[in-house]
């Protein structure tokens, strides 16, 4: 039977990071992906990743998956698409479908990174065409071009339900409303106020009554929750759409590991194998590593990748013990910067009051999506001075620090903490170039220049939708809730390779509106 | 809690479940005692659920007429859960003259019993299943054979007893079992809870013989796994109960569309024992699909959903022991029943309640004594 | 380590609700109001209601109602869904033709 160092079931994230460590020592490694594309969920993010330079932050999920298969082939990783492994048996033996042919092949090591799927929720309806689950809207947007639906309400805020509302919007869809049972927001607040100022109305503390329709989904019932999660009478909320997307969570995509006899748990992150922090089960030599193993974001999971191969390494003799540990002490440091903050793993379903600097958490930002003016002056990124200078509406502790980076004077400050929260030095003068702007992830930085005469302000605000304004076309500006606040004209529209597809778009407002326009709608109507 | 009953049943697959049955029905307390987490766990869920006469040995065919002509049309109605009873025939497959030889020599046993088998070609198989490959030249014909749905007729009998006020514990795995002044009286689980009763059943499979060892007995087991793999549902097709002279696989379609087909690949007595949910193997689906399709070219291209594997408990002679033990008395045991114990299980049940309350068993089980076992020469 | 447990504790009666008419295995078309009939009926466990109903049986071996059915059952029997073992899993992971299953190529991976 033919066999390999390492066999690695999934070419997602952490998949293919572990691959490339293990093959980097040394080891012969083939990966196997089911799909017709390596990557797993990378090439369907679209957005910027955060963190920092280590876990390629600001950098977008599918160009890290281009990086990781050009790594992957560079070190002589064989990656084997539409190839299902079917079964893991004894002696590490997996068959795998390739083509209409079954294969057997053995591994010294078996990486099981089977990544997870998507949750459901029952209502009447729910069997409906044009309900679907939210990743898949976005394989449908972002892998094959095709827009899920014309008119969409999105159940959950968590980060899934808000990167893909954000993105539904990005290809053309609209968006009814954003629906969570929850009574806050479970996803970034950086994520959530960039959809908010589209103007999508949240509706926190609601679940789905039932979706309409015989053939079809032609429309949708919300109504709100009591503390049981039961619909209150009389308060239901009719939307008319044709698609619904369920952002309701994931659960590891754990059955393989489960077949092959590891021993399981059921963690808060989902039913899934039992194993030590190098990911290895209770099956000796079988690892598991990414949402598998419980789920997080890719870029951990990209970590937990490494961690597993160099464990792997070691155990097959490529690696010395001392080397293992040197890399393992690394990329646990690199993993535990980001599991800290208010979204950390531990933090799950408890909501935090105050931030780690003492700053009260927005209930607006929790409720409703977005932030009122005057909360954010407590914020040490909201600043006002003469003259052009960042204000940056990021309010939660979460693990990134691109902006800090990215600005060449220095303006920016967040600290040795990733999840610190960041300060705009006001010692320092704006040079305006945008970096900044670009470089935030969650697109909460704004420059602006309160008064550049004439009784007028400019925002320069990051920019994600086409087409594209030009200079001097007429527009509304929007405020944090969406709503159209007053007429403005575009000043520019900047666009450099450095900034990655996030335009810069300067608009002139009356200098009143410098702190509330923060989107802007193509044509005059309201 | 009190843990006495007239009745302690060891094991809760479809031979404990029937017996408690109708043992309640007979008004009599039981309580059965379940190893695993899970009603129904072992052989009981775990097979073809053909409920067939043809093929089976002298000395347990008559329990299965009994039970085919008494108990099984009946069975849903008396339970009122659907068991998927069908009695639309067994078909045992031949390619080759080898084979009919194997099948004429199955058929001639089968009528000196009494039983309504009987050779027929090729053609005549492919009118009663027009799916059948046109290398099929004969085929044993059993009309009164059937299938049923094996997970659902154990719980249906469970259900009801449960209803009938048979109390069940689950995880409650019997080490020892106890004399009292004499008489089998107690059983201990592994966690040290004790169960009384005036009479104790062991029906737990392969794990009977363990027990019945700390009294003294033993009956000569072996452990085999079977597999078996599922199809998608298929729009119907036969209802036919289906073997083959070569053994190669065996199975029907179920009530709900699914080809249930059970196989080997030939290494199964050699596999290791393991703990835990019974494995599969790596090459027994692969071989079980390139049987069926040697018979079936039409069922290419059903999609295999699932396969599963459960252990046999083989008896030294390949029929179980059903039979009450007279050096310990107060013990009955009813295992071995060596892959077919299934389909004579609602009798097995039936006539176990009879002996359990010293009542003679409508059907003659001498011949499944324990102490039958003897050197040959 | 299996636990003793008592299949005769009550759970009251079966009270029909009104959604129980809800579709939860899609593969099968079970619903909530048999799930939870089931659970009045012994079965106690995912397993059992696995085989009792088939739900989480058909095309994707309960990929997607597997949690529906765990929160339904654990409701019913007032008990944290954790406490429940899900179904077992088994090969293949996916569904796959019995003519693919049964061509088992000789040799290993096929070069790109």
């Amino acid at each position: 039977m033919e066999r390999y160092d390492l066999v690695v079931v999934g070419a997602g994230p952490s998949g293919l990071s572990a691959a490339i460590e293990a093959a980097k020592c040394g080891l012969t490694v083939v990966v196997f992906d089911e799909n017709s594309r390596p990557g797993g969920q990378l090439f369907k993010q679209i957005h910027k990743f955060f963190g920092s330079k280590e876990h390629n932050a600001k950098i977008r999920g599918f160009r890290i998956g281009e990086n990781l298969l050009k790594e992957a082939s560079a070190c002589g990783v064989k990656v084997i698409l539409n190839a299902t492994v079917i079964g893991l048996f004894r002696q590490r033996e997996v068959t795998v479908r390739i083509g209409n042919e079954i294969v057997h092949v053995k591994g010294d090591a078996i990486l099981i990174a089977t990544g997870a799927s998507e949750n459901m929720v029952p209502f009447p309806g729910w069997t409906l065409p044009g309900v679907i689950g939210a990743g898949a809207a976005q394989t449908m947007m972002n892998l094959h071009h095709i827009k899920p639906g014309k008119r969409i309400l999105m159940l959950g805020t968590g980060n899934v339900g808000l990167v893909v509302s954000y993105q539904l919007l990005q290809a053309g869809c609209e968006l009814a409303a954003l629906v969570d049972a929850a009574p806050r927001v479970g996803g970034y607040g950086v994520h959530a106020a960039k959809v908010a100022r589209c103007s999508v109305p949240f509706y926190l503390s609601h679940t789905i009554v039932r979706a309409e329709g015989e053939e079809f989904v032609t429309g949708v019932v919300i109504a709100e929750v009591d503390h049981s999660f039961k619909p209150i009478p009389g308060t239901e909320k009719h939307f008319e759409v044709d698609t619904i997307c369920l952002a309701v969570g994931l659960s590891p995509m754990s059955q393989l590991c489960k077949m092959a006899g590891c021993e399981m748990t059921q963690a808060p992150t989902g039913y899934a194998p039992v194993c030590d922090k190098t990911g290895q089960t209770s099956l000796p030599g079988v690892y598991v590593a990414g949402d598998v193993s419980g789920i997080e974001e890719a870029s951990s999971a990209m970590i937990e990748g490494r961690i597993a191969g160099a464990a792997v390494a070691e155990r097959l003799g490529f690696l010395g013990a001392a080397e293992r540990d040197e890399r393992l002490k690394q990329y646990e440091a690199a993993l535990s910067s980001l599991r800290k903050g208010m979204f950390a793993p531990e933090n799950r379903g408890k909501a935090p009051k105050k931030t780690e600097e003492g700053l009260p958490i927005s209930m607006n930002l929790l409720q409703k999506g977005y932030m009122d003016e005057a909360e954010l002056e407590a914020y040490p990124g909201m600043i006002h001075m003469p003259g052009l200078h960042p204000v940056i509406e990021c309010t939660q502790n979460i693990p990134c620090n691109p902006c800090q980076d990215a600005c060449p004077r220095g303006c920016i400050k967040i600290g040795a903490d990733l999840t610190a929260l960041p300060s705009v030095d006001v010692s320092k003068s704006c040079s305006g170039c945008g970096m900044c702007v670009a470089s935030c992830s969650g697109q909460a930085i704004f420059l602006v220049n309160e008064d550049v005469g004439e009784g007028f302000a400019e925002v320069t605000m990051p920019y994600e939708f086409l087409p594209l304004p030009r200079p001097g076309e007429r527009g509304m500006a929007l405020d944090r809730s969406g709503t159209p606040v007053c007429p403005c004209e575009v000043v520019s529209l900047r666009s450099a390779p450095a900034f990655d597809q996030t335009n810069l778009l300067t608009i002139r407002v009356p200098a009143q509106m410098a702190g509330r326009a923060r989107q802007y709608r193509v044509g005059g109507a309201v | 809690m009190t843990n006495t009953a007239d009745v302690i049943i060891v094991g809760g697959g479809i031979i404990g479940n029937a017996t408690a049955y109708y043992l309640a029905k007979k008004g009599v307390s039981v309580i059965v005692l379940e190893g695993s987490d899970y009603i129904g766990n072992g052989g009981s869920s775990r097979n073809g659920g053909g409920v067939r006469q043809s093929g089976r040995d002298k000395r347990e065919l008559p329990i299965a007429i009994w039970g085919i002509q008494t108990i099984w049309p009946w069975l849903s109605e008396e339970l009122g859960v659907d068991c998927e009873y069908y009695q639309k025939g067994n078909l045992r497959l031949g390619k080759t003259e080898q084979h009919l030889k194997t099948l004429q020599a199955l058929t001639d046993n089968a009528k000196s019993c009494g039983l309504d088998v009987s050779m027929i070609t090729g053609d005549t198989a492919r009118e009663i299943c027009p799916y059948l490959t046109h290398e099929v030249i004969g085929a044993s014909w059993c009309p009164t054979d059937g299938h049923a749905n094996p997970m659902v007729t154990t719980l249906a009998f469970y259900r009801r007893a449960r209803q009938l006020g048979v109390r069940f514990f689950t995880g409650a795995r019997v080490t020892e079992v106890k004399k009292l002044g004499g008489r089998a009286r107690e059983v201990v689980t592994c966690e040290g809870d004790r169960f009384e009763g005036a009479t104790i059943i062991l029906a737990a499979g392969y794990g009977s013989r363990a027990i019945a060892n700390t009294v003294g007995i033993d009956v000569p087991m072996s452990q085999q796994i079977d597999e078996a793999l599922v199809t998608e549902a298929q729009p119907p097709m036969f209802w036919q109960m289906l073997g083959t002279a070569a053994a190669d696989f065996y199975g029907h379609q179920t009530q709900h569309g699914s080809f249930v087909f059970g196989g080997a690949s030939g290494i199964e007595d050699f596999l290791e024992e393991t703990e835990g949910i019974p494995p599969t193997n790596s090459l027994t689906s692969s071989a079980v699909c390139r049987g069926i399709m040697g018979y079936f070219p039409a069922l290419r291209e059903a999609k295999i959903v699932r396969t599963w594997s459960g252990w046999l408990d083989i008896c030294a002679d390949k029929v179980p022991v059903i039979s009450p033990v007279c050096e310990v008395p107060g013990l009955i045991l009813a295992c071995g029943f060596s892959g077919h114990g299934f389909g004579i299980g609602p009798a097995v049940g039936k006539l176990l309640s009879q002996l359990a309350v010293g009542d003679q068993p409508e059907v003659d089980l001498h011949a499944l004594r324990y102490d039958r076992f003897k050197a040959n020469k | 380590m299996s636990k003793l447990y008592s299949r005769n504790e009550d759970i009251g009666e079966f009270v029909p609700a009104p959604d129980d008419d809800l579709i939860i295995c899609r593969c099968e078309e079970i619903t909530k109001g048999e799930i939870r009939r089931a659970v009045h009926d012994g079965m106690r466990t995912i397993t059992e209601v696995r085989r009792f109903l088939r739900a989480g049986m058909g095309l994707c071996q309960g990929q997607t109602c597997g949690r529906l059915v765990q929160g339904i059952i654990s409701r019913e029997l007032n008990m944290q869904p954790a406490n429940l073992t899900p179904a077992p899993s088994r090969a293949p992971m996916r569904p796959i033709e019995m003519y693919v299953l049964g061509d088992e190529k000789e040799g290993g991976v096929p070069n790109d």
